[in-house]
């Protein structure tokens, strides 16, 4: 029924009061991805996750994870979804081995196994009280305990935001580990993409509410590219390409584009971008419009 | 058993420094017919890379015949050596260096010339599609 | 669900449980001994007699040696406000701290997970009450044997209304706190609320839930027997037909030996035709007045403590 999507939104909004947190938001990510769903503090991430996961509810349009509602259909979803909220929140009295118990209690897919093995591993102390371990030790017990019901699908919001460098190499490594293990598919918020770009695969950037940018990672890389040459207007560029950033110094001019085809004209020169670019690029824009793969290859077929 | 590496800002794709590094790895004798290549998981686990990376380095690998996969086992370097590279690399070498004569004759700087090199090898998916 | 209910409010059901400890270590020891005092005292013997006045020498004594416990004791009718509070805590703890977010992403329904914990929360609350009322009436039979148990002070530690104001403390921190949500401030303001609400009670709610009764009788009359051990509301004197009046006694007063000036009682009912009158609610009406306000608080309280789930349940995010 759902095909291999594992989350759908489609026109998805939500309102506080009178302010959007999101807008117009529709997309898919299909099972098996891992997904990094980009933007500044404030863009959307949070509520995207958080409608995906039932703790809201939407204001406009639809949400379907796995298949079903989260709101509505909680008791069969919430098995299969893992999630970890922002600032990975624990309940800090308790310890390491209780906070796993809460897990077994309250989740029927637990496999204790996997938590057990997964702390040993990690030589996180059974009997220490949460509140004392480090934020790396928590955001690994977080994810221990999103991870031990087997989850299909796994929500991350900003997991790694207060991590030191390695605690944040150490969680994502335990994140690809599942994934390469389970095929589990993954969405992962952050305002960090470095981290990001080697571990997916998929992107979505969110911006004041709305998506700017969807697609796979790989075909976003290969479709842009930077132009730089003598200072010009991009409008003969633009007739063909899609500009994303343009800027000029006196005498130079430097375009980001999503090119559509080949660039021929040679006073150009082309470099490939990294995706840190690409989404500062797109992030740095003054108006928002999004772009979608999905789109744009239904629109070229047509 | 070898350790991979990463380097995020060179440039080179992430499956390819993979292969480069089985490459050399099997040039300098750290890696001998028969030694097993780390798992998925393993690669996966001390990189925080994607598997499908992973997976696709695997595969070039094992069509270049330098490593071969058994099912449910793992994938190891290949007892047979490797196979000679194609005879027609003299030629095709011969006529790059010619078209690179030309297009520096035409007035395109060296960077230029190998950014179009690089472009042409990794058209736009839209075009594909059209 | 229930071992994470527990786990997650054993830090205010041990403290309920010191301050419940606490109260013991504190009635136990005077309660026998008042105990033992009433019976050796041969208080219990001579209460049992009708006439009255034989035993006011030991009443006199026994309760000067115990009333400044008594009046501790009174202070104790902010312990249900407490407790109830207290065990409010973990609700709203939980919204502080963002936890929920944790607890409602498990694989259990929102609703299941309120319902755990708010249900524990009001079965403990009715556990530590129902022992707060057995401590306390046990401590005060004695004073009850003599002073009856309506007066305010007293009649809101006996009988069930602790069951409903414990209740309402756990109400009022649950519905503050789940708008507010921030533990400290909204507790106190719980308990502010149950300090109020319970003053506007005592003071002036209880005494109209039903109307009371009334009784005229001669000056030197002997009080009715359905005054004994009665809330008395007004007494005074009156007129025949029991409208209050200021009586003007001086006629009446009589020179007494060492100077003192008495009242003859003859004299003011039948010169100047005084009578006593008194609005009272009898001390039959115990259980009735009992039933009634733990009724209000009680439903008062199932209100908040549903506002604060329903709440809870809609308005987050």
């Amino acid at each position: 029924m759902n095909g291999d999507i594992a989350l759908r939104a489609d026109g998805l909004g939500k309102r506080y009061g009178s302010k959007w947190a999101l807008r117009d938001c529709t997309l898919e990510i299909p099972l098996g991805s891992v997904t990094a769903l980009v933007g500044p503090n404030g863009a959307g991430k949070t509520t995207l996750l958080q409608l995906a996961v039932g703790l809201s509810t939407p204001t406009q349009g639809e949400i379907r994870v796995l298949g079903g509602s989260p709101r509505h259909d909680a008791s069969g979803i919430l098995p299969r979804v893992g999630f970890v909220a922002q600032e990975h929140p624990l309940y800090r009295g308790l310890t390491v081995d209780e906070t796993l118990k809460l897990g077994r209690k309250l989740n029927p897919s637990w496999d204790d196994g996997v938590a057990r093995e997964r702390i040993e591993r990690l030589a996180l102390p059974g009997t220490q009280k949460v509140g004392k371990l480090s934020g790396g030790q928590q955001a690994q017990v977080a994810l221990t305990l999103a991870l031990a019901k087997r989850p299909e699908l796994l929500l991350l919001d900003e997991p790694v935001a207060s991590l030191d460098p390695l605690a944040r190499r150490e969680f994502l490594q335990s994140v690809m580990e599942v994934v390469a293990e389970t095929g589990t598919t993954v969405v992962l918020s952050s305002h960090i993409v470095a981290d990001l770009e080697r571990a997916c695969d998929h992107l979505v950037i969110l911006n004041q509410a709305q998506t700017q940018l969807i697609g796979p990672i790989d075909e976003i890389l290969a479709s842009h590219r930077l132009l730089t040459g003598p200072r010009t207007d991009p409008a003969t560029v633009a007739r063909v390409h899609d500009v994303v950033r343009e800027s000029h110094t006196e005498r130079q001019t430097t375009l980001l584009v999503r090119a559509n085809g080949h660039v021929y004209d040679s006073c150009w020169q082309l470099h490939e971008v990294d995706l840190e670019e690409v989404v500062l690029a797109y992030l740095g824009q003054r108006s928002i419009t999004t772009r979608s793969f999905e789109r744009r290859r239904e629109a070229v077929t047509a | 058993m070898i350790e991979f590496h990463l380097d995020a800002h060179s440039g080179v794709p992430t499956y390819l420094q993979l292969v480069q590094q089985v490459r050399q790895a099997v040039r300098l004798g750290i890696l001998r017919p028969g030694d097993q290549l780390p798992t998925v998981k393993e690669v996966v686990g001390s990189l925080a890379i994607n598997p499908n990376t992973v997976l696709k380095a695997y595969r070039e690998l094992d069509r270049e015949r330098l490593v071969e996969g058994r099912r449910g086992v793992g994938t190891f370097v290949a007892s047979a050596p490797p196979a000679p590279p194609p005879d027609g690399i003299k030629e095709l070498r011969t006529a790059l260096q010619r078209w690179i004569e030309r297009a520096r004759t035409a007035g395109l700087e060296d960077e230029s010339i190998a950014a179009l090199v690089a472009d042409t090898l990794r058209p736009p998916v839209v075009s594909r599609v059209a | 669900m229930t071992w994470a209910a527990w786990r997650l409010q054993r830090t205010e059901t041990l403290i309920a449980a010191a301050i419940l400890a606490l109260l013991v270590v504190i009635l136990v020891p005077t309660g026998i001994e008042m105990a033992n005092a009433f019976h050796h005292d041969g208080l219990s013997a001579c209460l049992g007699q009708v006439t009255s006045g034989s035993c006011d020498e030991a009443v006199h004594s026994f309760t000067d040696r115990f009333h400044r416990v008594g009046g501790l004791v009174d202070w104790f009718t902010l312990v249900p406000g407490l407790l109830g509070v207290l065990l409010a805590a973990p609700f709203v703890l939980d919204l502080e701290h963002g936890t929920y977010r944790l607890a409602w992403t498990q694989s259990i329904t929102r609703r299941r997970w309120l319902a755990g914990k708010l249900g524990l929360a009001v079965a403990c609350a009715l556990a530590a009450a129902f022992s707060l009322i057995l401590l306390v009436t046990w401590w005060r039979a004695p004073l009850v044997r003599i002073d009856g148990r309506m007066d305010n002070g007293v009649f809101d530690s006996e009988g069930i209304v602790v069951l409903g104001y414990t209740l309402f403390g756990l109400g009022l921190g649950a519905a503050v706190g789940a708008v507010w949500r921030r533990a400290v401030p909204a507790l106190i303001v719980g308990f502010v609320g149950y300090l109020v609400s319970r003053i506007f009670v005592d003071v002036w709610l209880r005494q109209r839930l039903l109307s009371p009764l009334k009784a005229t009788w001669k000056f030197d009359a002997p009080s009715p027997s359905g005054l004994r051990h009665a809330w008395v509301l007004q007494e005074g004197p009156s007129d025949r037909f029991g409208h209050f009046v200021q009586p003007k006694v001086g006629a009446c007063v009589r020179a007494a030996k060492g100077g003192a000036r008495l009242l003859d009682p003859g004299c003011l009912s039948h010169k100047a035709g005084f009578s006593m009158h008194a609005v009272y609610h009898p001390a039959s009406r115990f259980w009735a007045l009992q039933g009634i306000e733990t009724a209000i608080f009680g439903a008062v309280a199932v209100g908040l403590i549903g506002f604060a789930a329903w709440w809870t349940h809609e308005r987050t995010g």
